[in-house]
C-alpha cells in the first residue's frame, strides 16, 4: 500500500464520504455523488507534422449536472490520466456549488504535451477532441474552458468546430474565448483575483493588515501572476515563486526577500508561465529548489500551480509563521497534509472555494454569450468580488459555527447543495 | 485644527452596517470628507436633540473611496498623461470613463448598489482642499444618481461612471485654473470621492429636499440692519446646485430672519426669486451622457413643487390687490419662493436650527464657518422632519484694520467706489484691468465676454501678473442674461472684481455669493456699483489706457501708475485709488 501511486480521484471520493458523513447523506446520494454521472473516452486521430499519425489519449468526464449545465475545463497534460479528470469534475461540481452558480461540474482532458506539439497538431487535438463529444457538450449541456496548458486559442478553434458541426452561432458553447471574439473582460484576471479575494476576507478575520503580511506562491502562470498582483495591490508583498523549467525537467523557486518585481519576472517569463532562471538570478533572484517556496518565512502560502504538492512527506517544512493557505491550485494538499494543517491552526482556504473565481467568470461569460451581449471589465470584476466574497462568508459562518475545518465547511455547504438539487429533481 | 477621526473601513453594508462613516481604501479621505468627519463629534456634543424635538439632524450616511485608489486608477491605467494635458474637458472625461477602476475597489462599490435603491451623491474630496485647510468650493464635479433601477447592473454602472466622473473632474480646464492661483501644481492634487445618500424625498418622478441652504457665520458685507458677525444663510428649493450655481436664492441674515433681500416692488420679487428648482430625475432613463454632471439632474417649474405639495413650506403668494405677498400658498396667484411659512409663520423651526448649527460648528472648529445643509420637511402626522448636514468649511476673515469714511469714496482720484464691497484689506500694485467694454454692451454678448475674459485670464495668470476685473451683471451667473458666464477658473486670477451695471444689464448683482468661498479664501475683494446709485466707475479713464489686447466687447489696459484696492470690511466700504497720478 505505501508505494500505491497518488490517485486524485480516491482523494476526491475520500473527501466526499467525510463530508456524506458529517451531513449524514443517504446511501442513494452518496452513490450518486461518489461517481460521475457520464463519462467519455476516446482517441483523437491526428496526422503529425512529420507525417506520421498519432492517436491521442481524450476524455470528458460530467461529474453531475443538477444544478444547471456542466462546467469544467480541458487539460493538455502528459500525465493525464481519467482519474484524475474524474477527481476534478468532482471538484468543478463543488466548485460551482460552493459559489453559487448555477452550473454543473465536468472536466476534459487529452494526454499530450503541447510543448512538443506545433500550433497546427494541436489545433487537430481540439478539432477532433470537439468532434467526438459533439453531441454531448454545448451551451445547455456542458460547456468546456481552458485549463492547464490549454489557451483561448485552443477554445476558438474548439468552438469553431463545434459550429460548424452543428450549423449555427453557438457563443455560448465554450468560455475562455479571447475578448472580442465572444471572450469575457476580466475572464484573464479572475482566477488570481479571486483568490486574493478570499485571501483578503480571511486576512480580515484574523484582523490582519494585508500590508503586513509576506507570502510565498507556488506556480507563476495564470492564476499566480494575477493573484500576485492583486495581492501586491492591497499591499502584501511576495517574496517567492516557484514555477517548472521545461529545459531542466523540474521545478525551481525564486526568492527576492524585498519582494518580487511581477512585472520584471513577467518580462522573462514564457508562455507557459516558465522563468529564465539565467535572466532571474541577473535580476537578483535566488534560485531554489522546486519545494523551497513551501518552507519560506511567510504568512501565506499560495500554492497556484497544480495538485498534491502539499503532502505528507513535505507538510512539516511548512514555516511556523505561516497563517494562512490559499489553494489557488485544484487539489494541492492531500489529506494527510491537509489534517496536519489543521492541527497547526493554519487557516486554509480551500481550492474550490479559492480558485472558483476562474469558474465564476467563466459563467459570466457564458451567460454574456448566450445574450450576445458583454459587459465592462469594471462589471465583471465587481461582481466576481462580491460572489467570491460572498461564498467565502458563508463557508467561514458554516466553518465557526459548526466548528469546522474551512475545507469541511465548504464542502458541506457545497455537497449539500448539489444533494439538495438531485432531491429536488427526483432523482433520488 | 482638529484631527481627523480614524474612519473604520466600508463592510459592505452601507446603511444597516455598524458605521455610517466609513473608508474604501487605505488613503487620505480629503477635505470634504474630513471636514464631516471632524464635526461629526462636534455636532453630537454640542447639540441637545432636545433642543429640537421631532426633528432629526445628522449627517447622511456615506463611505469615501481615499486616495491611495485615486492613484491606483490613474496609474494602471496610464491616465496621467492626458489628465495633465491641455485635451478639452470631454476628451479627459471620455478616457477616464474608457479605463478600469482599480479591482480591490469593485467589489465594495458592487455590493454598496446591490443593497440601496436611493439616490446617491457622489462628491469630490480633494488632498489639497485638506492639505491648504483652504475651500475648494465648486472646483470638482459632484454627481447624482437616482440609483434606483431595478437591475444592479445598472445601478452598478452608474455607480462606476460617476465616480469616474468626479476624478476626471480633477483635471477639467476649471480645476486647473484653480490649482494654479493657489501656486500648487494639478500634479499635486490627489482626489478622494464621498459617495453619500442624498437627502430629500421621492415626489413622483422627482428627488429632492424641500429645502437647501448654505449659511456662514460671518458675512463680508453688509445688509440692511445685519452686522457682518450675524452672518448670512442662502436658500433654494431643491437640490443645493441652485445655491453652488449662483442662481437666484433667497438670501437673509440669521439676526433678521424677517428682512429678505430688497426688491423695488413685490412684481421685481416675483421675476428675481427662484422660479426653478433642481430635483434628482427618478424616472425613466435620461439619455446617456456619462460626462455630463446634470446626466440624471432635472429643473423642474415651480408649478412641479406646487403638485408636489413642497412649495406650501417655502412661497408666498402675490396678492394683487393688495400689491404685496402673503406668506403660504393658501390662496389663488403667482407665487414667489420667498420661505415665508419658514422663516416668518415658523412653520418649521429653521432660523434658530441654523443659528445653533452655526454656533456648535464656530466653537467646535474655533473660526468662522460656512456650512450647507439639506431639510427634509414633513407634516408633524407624517413622521419627524431631518436636517441633513452636507458639509462645513473654515472661512477665511481677514483681521487687517482697514477703515474708509463716506466722504473717501467721494474723493477725487478714485477709478471706483461702493460701499457694498465685500473683503477686507489692502491691495497694492495692480497696473492690469480687464473690463467689459460698456459702450453698446448688450446682454447677448456675455458668453462672448466670458471666453475673451477666460483666455486673458489664463494668459495673466501664466504670466504672474494681478489684475483687476470689472463687468456688468452677476459675475458666474449660468444665466447669460443676468451677467457674465464664466466659471471660477476663468476669472481666478483677478485680485479684485467689480461687479457693474449698466442700463443695459440692470440686474440685481450677485454680491459675490456664486464664488463666495473663493473669493474670501484668496482674499479678493468684490466691489458692487450700480450706475444709479451714488457711486461711479470711471470709464473715460480706463478707455483713455493704452490696451494690450481689445475687442469688440472686452479690454485688457495696462496703466501707467498702480492701483490701490483698499477695502473697509467693517462698513463695507471700498476704493480703488489709482496711486501717485494727478487726474
Amino acid at each position: 500500500m505505501k508505494n500505491k501511486p497518488f490517485n486524485s480521484f480516491e482523494m476526491a471520493q475520500a473527501q466526499f464520504d467525510r463530508v456524506a458523513d458529517i451531513l449524514s447523506l443517504d446511501p442513494a446520494a452518496r452513490d450518486l455523488l461518489r461517481f460521475p454521472q457520464r463519462e467519455f473516452h476516446f482517441g483523437i486521430p491526428v496526422h503529425m507534422d512529420d507525417g506520421t499519425v498519432k492517436i491521442f489519449r481524450g476524455f470528458r468526464v460530467q461529474h453531475n449536472d443538477a444544478r444547471g449545465p456542466s462546467k469544467g475545463g480541458i487539460r493538455f497534460h502528459p500525465q493525464e490520466t481519467v482519474d484524475t479528470v474524474r477527481a476534478l469534475a468532482m471538484w468543478m461540481t463543488w466548485k460551482c456549488a460552493v459559489v453559487d452558480i448555477p452550473l454543473g461540474g465536468a472536466k476534459g482532458g487529452v494526454v499530450c504535451d503541447p510543448h512538443n506539439l506545433s500550433n497546427r497538431e494541436q489545433e487537430q487535438i481540439c478539432r477532433g477532441w470537439v468532434r467526438q463529444v459533439a453531441r454531448n457538450v454545448g451551451p445547455v449541456q456542458d460547456v468546456p474552458a481552458p485549463d492547464v496548458m490549454t489557451s483561448a486559442q485552443h477554445m476558438l478553434w474548439m468552438l469553431d468546430e463545434y459550429e460548424a458541426i452543428h450549423g449555427g452561432k453557438y457563443p455560448g458553447f465554450i468560455t475562455g474565448k479571447p475578448v472580442g471574439l465572444g471572450g469575457s473582460a476580466g475572464r484573464t484576471e479572475a482566477t488570481g483575483f479571486g483568490v486574493v479575494f478570499t485571501v483578503r476576507e480571511a486576512l480580515r478575520e484574523l484582523g490582519i493588515r494585508p500590508q503586513d503580511t509576506v507570502a510565498s506562491v507556488q506556480g507563476f502562470g495564470n492564476v499566480a501572476q494575477y493573484a500576485i498582483r492583486l495581492f501586491q495591490h492591497i499591499g502584501g508583498k511576495v517574496i517567492a515563486v516557484s514555477c517548472w523549467d521545461q529545459e531542466d525537467g523540474r521545478a525551481y523557486s525564486y526568492r527576492k526577500k524585498d519582494g518580487v518585481d511581477l512585472d520584471a519576472l513577467l518580462g522573462i517569463t514564457d508562455r507557459f508561465g516558465g522563468i529564465d532562471k539565467d535572466k532571474a538570478r541577473d535580476l537578483g533572484y535566488e534560485l531554489l529548489s522546486g519545494d523551497a517556496w513551501l518552507e519560506q518565512d511567510v504568512d501565506i502560502l499560495m500554492p497556484c500551480a497544480i495538485e498534491s504538492q502539499i503532502t505528507g512527506d513535505n507538510v512539516a517544512k511548512i514555516h511556523r509563521r505561516v497563517r494562512l493557505i490559499a489553494e489557488g491550485a485544484n487539489g494541492p494538499t492531500t489529506p494527510e497534509a491537509d489534517r496536519v494543517i489543521a492541527e497547526r491552526g493554519i487557516y486554509m482556504i480551500p481550492d474550490f472555494l479559492a480558485n472558483a473565481g476562474g469558474v465564476t467568470c467563466s459563467y459570466f461569460e457564458q451567460v454574456q454569450s448566450n445574450a450576445n451581449y458583454f459587459w465592462g471589465k469594471d462589471e465583471v470584476l465587481g461582481k466576481l468580488d462580491v460572489t467570491m466574497t460572498s461564498a467565502f462568508q458563508a463557508v467561514s459562518e458554516m466553518a465557526r459555527r459548526q466548528k469546522l475545518f474551512m475545507r469541511d465547511a465548504a464542502y458541506v455547504i457545497a455537497v449539500s447543495r448539489v444533494a439538495q438539487a438531485c432531491r429536488q429533481r427526483g432523482w433520488i | 485644527m482638529l484631527p481627523v477621526p480614524a474612519v473604520p473601513r466600508f463592510d459592505r453594508r452601507f446603511f444597516d452596517g455598524t458605521e455610517r462613516f466609513t473608508r474604501i481604501g487605505e488613503g487620505a479621505v480629503g477635505g470634504k470628507a474630513a471636514g464631516l468627519l471632524r464635526i461629526h463629534d462636534v455636532l453630537q456634543n454640542g447639540l441637545d436633540p432636545a433642543e429640537f424635538p421631532g426633528i432629526l439632524v445628522d449627517i447622511p450616511t456615506l463611505t469615501v473611496i481615499s486616495t491611495d485608489l485615486f492613484e491606483a486608477y490613474l496609474e494602471r491605467n496610464r491616465l496621467h498623461e492626458i489628465a495633465l494635458s491641455d485635451e478639452p474637458d470631454e476628451r479627459i472625461a471620455a478616457a477616464f470613463q474608457r479605463a478600469d477602476l482599480p479591482a480591490e475597489l469593485l467589489g465594495d462599490l458592487r455590493a454598496l448598489v446591490e443593497q440601496t435603491r436611493t439616490p446617491l451623491a457622489v462628491r469630490s474630496s480633494s488632498l489639497l482642499e485638506d492639505a491648504l485647510y483652504r475651500p475648494f468650493a465648486g472646483v470638482y464635479g459632484t454627481k447624482m444618481i437616482p440609483n434606483n433601477r431595478p437591475d444592479a447592473d445598472a445601478r452598478f454602472r452608474a455607480l462606476v461612471e460617476a465616480v469616474k466622473f468626479v476624478w476626471a473632474s480633477t483635471y477639467f480646464a476649471a480645476a486647473k485654473g484653480y490649482i494654479r492661483a493657489t501656486d500648487h501644481s494639478i500634479a499635486d492634487e490627489r482626489m478622494a470621492v464621498v459617495i453619500q445618500e442624498i437627502v430629500g424625498r421621492r415626489f413622483r418622478d422627482r428627488f429632492y429636499p424641500v429645502v437647501s441652504g448654505v449659511a456662514r457665520s460671518y458675512s463680508f458685507y453688509r445688509s440692511g440692519p445685519a452686522r457682518p458677525e450675524d452672518g448670512v444663510v442662502n436658500l433654494a428649493l431643491g437640490l443645493g446646485k441652485t445655491i453652488v450655481d449662483g442662481g437666484l436664492v433667497w438670501s437673509y441674515s440669521p439676526a433678521h430672519p424677517a428682512v429678505g433681500p430688497p426688491f423695488a416692488s413685490p412684481s421685481a420679487l416675483l421675476d428675481e426669486t427662484q422660479t426653478a428648482f433642481w430635483a434628482v430625475q427618478m424616472g425613466k432613463p435620461p439619455a446617456y451622457d456619462p460626462i455630463r454632471e446634470t446626466e440624471y439632474l432635472v429643473h423642474c417649474p415651480l408649478a412641479d413643487a406646487e403638485e408636489d405639495e413642497t412649495l406650501r413650506w417655502v412661497a408666498s403668494t402675490y396678492d394683487p390687490d393688495s400689491d404685496r405677498l402673503v406668506p403660504g400658498t393658501g390662496r389663488r396667484g403667482p407665487k414667489a419662493v420667498t420661505f415665508a411659512p419658514l422663516l416668518l409663520l415658523d412653520e418649521f423651526p429653521l432660523n434658530p436650527l441654523v443659528k445653533r448649527l452655526l454656533a456648535v460648528c464656530e466653537s467646535g472648529l474655533g473660526e468662522k464657518v460656512e456650512i450647507e445643509f439639506a431639510l427634509n420637511l414633513r407634516s408633524p402626522s407624517q413622521g419627524p422632519s431631518s436636517l441633513g448636514f452636507l458639509q462645513v468649511r473654515p472661512m477665511a476673515v481677514s483681521g487687517e484694520r482697514v477703515e474708509i469714511t463716506a466722504p473717501e469714496t467721494q474723493a477725487q482720484g478714485l477709478l471706483l467706489s461702493s460701499d457694498n464691497v465685500m473683503g477686507n484689506g489692502v491691495v497694492e500694485g495692480i497696473r492690469d484691468v480687464v473690463y467689459v467694454r460698456p459702450e453698446g454692451f448688450e446682454a447677448r454678448r456675455s458668453r462672448e465676454a466670458a471666453a475673451q475674459i477666460s483666455r486673458l485670464n489664463r494668459e495673466l495668470l501664466e504670466a504672474g501678473i494681478p489684475y483687476l476685473l470689472i463687468g456688468f451683471g452677476r459675475w458666474g451667473s449660468s444665466d447669460p442674461s443676468l451677467g457674465i458666464p464664466v466659471g471660477w477658473a476663468d476669472i481666478c486670477g483677478a485680485k479684485a472684481l467689480v461687479e457693474a451695471t449698466i442700463p443695459a444689464m440692470n440686474v440685481e448683482l450677485s454680491q459675490g455669493s456664486h464664488f463666495f468661498h473663493n473669493i474670501s479664501s484668496f482674499g479678493v475683494s468684490y466691489f458692487c456699483v450700480r450706475h444709479d446709485g451714488s457711486h461711479r466707475v470711471d470709464w473715460e479713464w480706463l478707455a483713455r489706457q493704452p490696451a494690450v489686447h481689445e475687442s469688440e466687447s472686452v479690454r485688457h489696459v495696462r496703466t501707467g501708475s498702480p492701483l490701490g484696492v483698499k477695502v473697509d470690511g467693517r462698513t463695507g466700504r471700498g476704493v480703488i485709488r489709482v496711486e501717485g497720478e494727478a487726474r
